[in-house]
């Protein structure tokens, strides 16, 4: 695989002292699915302006086919950002898709028809009389059709209900199989997005904490629960993402993944190993500091 | 950068075209109109008739409407790509654009007050003395360099608040004021006010336009400056 997006120790801090990136190093890659996850002020939004071109970076540099982005229309052109509360001008929606139209050579105007059906978006409304929702849909619609050759997605669901957000899965899976493209997708929804995804970044205060396989991370963290002194001999030496103690039982997730042997000793010891979802192992691996033994 | 990138984003400011068309040529109606009415009720003060300066106020609404364009399309054109530079440059195109078409109407204008006697009861309303007086050619472009000043001075001042937001703004407008008040005192120190008044009434039209040109290029300058860094 090929990275098409390279970012490379990038820091980004602003006056006042706060620091939004802290010495991000992670690369997309072509024609993946990336889910770019953490929490609220974690990081995301500002990683993705810089990688469009729209925010500056204090240090480190950004490669997009192997040129910086910033104010290089021939790289920004290719991509398409859209960000979960959107400005968009007071126009209507049909003429807002309209003229993302022009700026996209791949622009699908039948996809666009059919999203505007899948989601009941009026074409006559101008965009500030839409409810949150559909002014939602209308970052899908234009983010989709466009295909654009990276295609960024900020938190693009607020306000949509889970059978539209079903539509935006189905229908960007389906038009990704058709039509292989590179997308970045932030949010908060990790696990309605876990089957989606092909990587995941996990970024924490401006760190990236997990940078991996989807498919190596389903199935690699383990909670490990039982008697605190057995789970404590059992997590000794291995990578331990969180441990909560309750009395005499503890509790520990860790970052496997088991082999045999491992899962067979833990049963002599009467240890449960359960399975860890993506968003309980990103809740983990993003917890309090004061709670993470490393990650 | 591509000349056909320029024009996507001059055709992106134009699908809100309300206000470059009706707004503009509605406001300008409204006030022909009111002028009109005074003209009707109020005698004549000279025999040759007057002059209202009301026409000012298409050229104040061009700076709020320059204001506007500033950003109005920019976090839309940054989701579809678009680079500051080119952003501006072709909001630019846009602005040098309607401005050709404007001052042309504004001249066509001029002309058939002329032809009408002043619309038959000697309202000059259109026609400025000095400014927006002579050939039809130095007309248009009187009008032409006067709008362009004013639209791009607009775009900078939008510009400076998106970037700067209040504080920078009044520094902007504090630091452009100063500029006038130590031109003012350094003309008094020098005792140059009669000198700087015979500059004032010998220049020629054609010069004090080219003079504007030259402001509406620095202004056109200052907000490609402020927009090189500017964020959404």
């Amino acid at each position: 695989m090929t990275p098409i997006v390279v970012i490379d120790h990038v820091s980004r801090h602003y006056r006042g002292g706060t620091t939004a990136l802290d010495d991000v190093s992670t690369a997309l890659q072509t024609d993946t699915i990336t889910g770019l996850l953490g929490r609220n002020g974690a990081g995301k939004s500002t990683l993705m302006r810089i990688i469009t071109g729209q925010e500056f970076v204090s240090s480190g540099s950004v490669r997009v086919d192997g040129q910086n982005p910033l104010e290089n229309d021939a790289v920004l052109g290719r991509m398409m950002f859209v960000k979960e509360s959107q400005v968009y001008p007071d126009i209507k929606v049909k003429r807002a898709l309209e003229a993302a139209s022009w700026f996209y050579p791949g622009w699908d105007a039948e996809l666009a028809d059919q999203l505007m059906r899948d989601f009941d978006l009026p074409a006559n409304r101008a965009l500030k009389k839409l409810s949150r929702g559909m002014h939602s849909a209308v970052g899908i619609v234009i983010g989709l059709a466009a295909r654009a050759e990276i295609t960024l997605f900020d938190e693009p669901y607020l306000g949509l209900d889970a059978v539209a957000r079903q539509i935006f899965y189905d229908r960007l899976l389906a038009d990704y199989a058709e039509h292989p493209r590179t997308i970045l997708l932030s949010t908060h929804l990790i696990d309605e997005v876990a089957n989606l995804l092909e990587h995941v970044i996990v970024i924490d205060r401006g760190r990236i904490v997990v940078d991996a396989n989807a498919d190596d991370l389903r199935g690699r963290a383990v909670i490990v629960s039982g008697r605190a002194s057995a789970v404590d001999e059992f997590i000794a030496h291995r990578d331990v993402l969180v441990r909560q103690g309750l009395g005499s039982m503890a509790t520990a997730t860790i970052n496997g993944p088991l082999d045999d042997l491992a899962r067979a000793r833990a049963r002599e010891m009467n240890l449960d190993l359960g399975p860890v979802s993506l968003q309980e192992f990103v809740v983990r691996s993003s917890g309090d500091q004061r709670e993470r033994i490393s990650a | 950068m591509s000349a056909a990138n320029l024009v996507k984003v001059a055709r992106l400011h134009l699908v809100d075209r309300f206000s470059y068309t009706w707004m503009v040529w509605g406001l300008m109606a409204f006030i022909f109109a009111i002028n009109v009415a005074i003209f009707a009720v109020i005698p004549l003060t000279q025999p040759a008739g007057d002059f209202t300066g009301a026409l000012i106020s298409i050229y104040i609404f061009m700076a709020v409407i320059g204001v506007q364009a500033a950003t109005k399309f920019l976090p839309f054109a940054f989701t579809l790509g678009v680079s500051r530079r080119t952003y501006y440059l072709g909001t630019v195109l846009l602005v040098v654009g309607l401005c050709v078409v404007y001052a042309a109407i504004l001249t066509v204008l001029w002309w058939v007050e002329g032809l009408t006697g002043g619309w038959w009861m000697q309202l000059h309303f259109f026609r400025v003395p000095w400014i927006l007086d002579g050939p039809w050619y130095q007309v248009l472009i009187t009008n032409f360099v006067l709008m362009t000043l004013v639209f791009v001075f607009g775009l900078w001042a939008g510009l400076i608040y998106r970037r700067f937001a209040l504080i920078g703004s009044v520094i902007f407008f504090g630091c452009l004021s100063l500029i006038v008040v130590l031109g003012v005192m350094v003309i008094t120190w020098r005792g140059a006010w009669v000198a700087f008044g015979s500059f004032v009434a010998n220049l020629d039209i054609l010069a004090a336009s080219s003079l504007v040109a030259v402001l509406a290029v620095l202004a056109g300058l200052g907000g490609y400056l402020t927009i090189r860094r500017i964020t959404v």
